[in-house]
């Protein structure tokens, strides 16, 4: 299944792009999309602990299973206000 | 169905706080209205800034701001809720954020408000950048 990437904020730094794709086996999970990601942008791993994520426009953990099209998002912090 | 009355703007123009406060409406029950301005600062981390660049994505920050005023609804007896939000350059001295609460009693109207401002910094995906003066 392919899934959609956006990253925010100064992620977008760290990965050079506001987003791309990410090609994964039928069951996978957030957190293997993320193994993925932070191979291809290893910036990303440093900030693995502050790092949120998101499916569409809800927050999601770790262990979610994505499906075909869905639109992932990986962002810092937010800082609002 | 929503009895608190909630209206949400995320918006690249100038907060008219004027425009707001005369766009206010109360029914005889509400005798409190809390209001706050968030007011970009002159200096980031020590260092002197001309203004902050925020970036949203908005519709997530749209998504959470409703799952906030659904919350702040069964929390406290609120009767309406207004908040504007900048997106963009906002200049030192700006507004970049305001929250009107209205509810029956002052306690509940300040309860209300600081939750929802803490809350909004915790999970709206709403990001600044200090634009160096």
């Amino acid at each position: 299944m392919n899934v959609r990437v956006n990253f925010y904020s100064y992620f977008k730094e760290l990965t050079g792009c506001g987003r791309t794709e990410e090609s994964l086996p039928e069951g996978g999970t957030l957190h293997d999309l993320y193994l993925r990601l932070i191979g291809r942008f290893p910036k990303l791993g440093a900030m693995e602990k502050s790092t949120l994520m998101a499916v569409g426009v809800d927050y999601q953990p770790r262990t979610h299973v994505l499906k075909d099209g869905d639109e992932v998002s990986l962002f810092p912090p937010v800082q609002g206000g | 169905m929503h009895g608190m009355k909630q209206q949400l703007t995320i918006t690249k123009e100038a907060i008219d706080e004027a425009a707001l406060l005369g766009g206010r409406a109360m029914s005889g029950g509400a005798g409190a209205a809390v209001y706050f301005a968030g007011v970009v600062r002159g200096t980031e981390d020590g260092a002197a800034i001309a203004a902050i660049e925020y970036e949203a994505f908005e519709k997530m920050a749209e998504r959470q701001f409703g799952l906030l005023f659904d919350e702040m609804e069964k929390r406290w007896p609120v009767e309406s809720v207004r908040l504007v939000h900048r997106v963009g350059m906002v200049k030192v001295n700006q507004a970049s954020l305001w929250v009107e609460v209205v509810a029956p009693h002052r306690a509940e109207a300040f309860a209300a408000c600081q939750w929802l401002i803490d809350e909004l910094k915790r999970v709206v995906p709403i990001w600044k950048k200090p634009v160096a003066g």
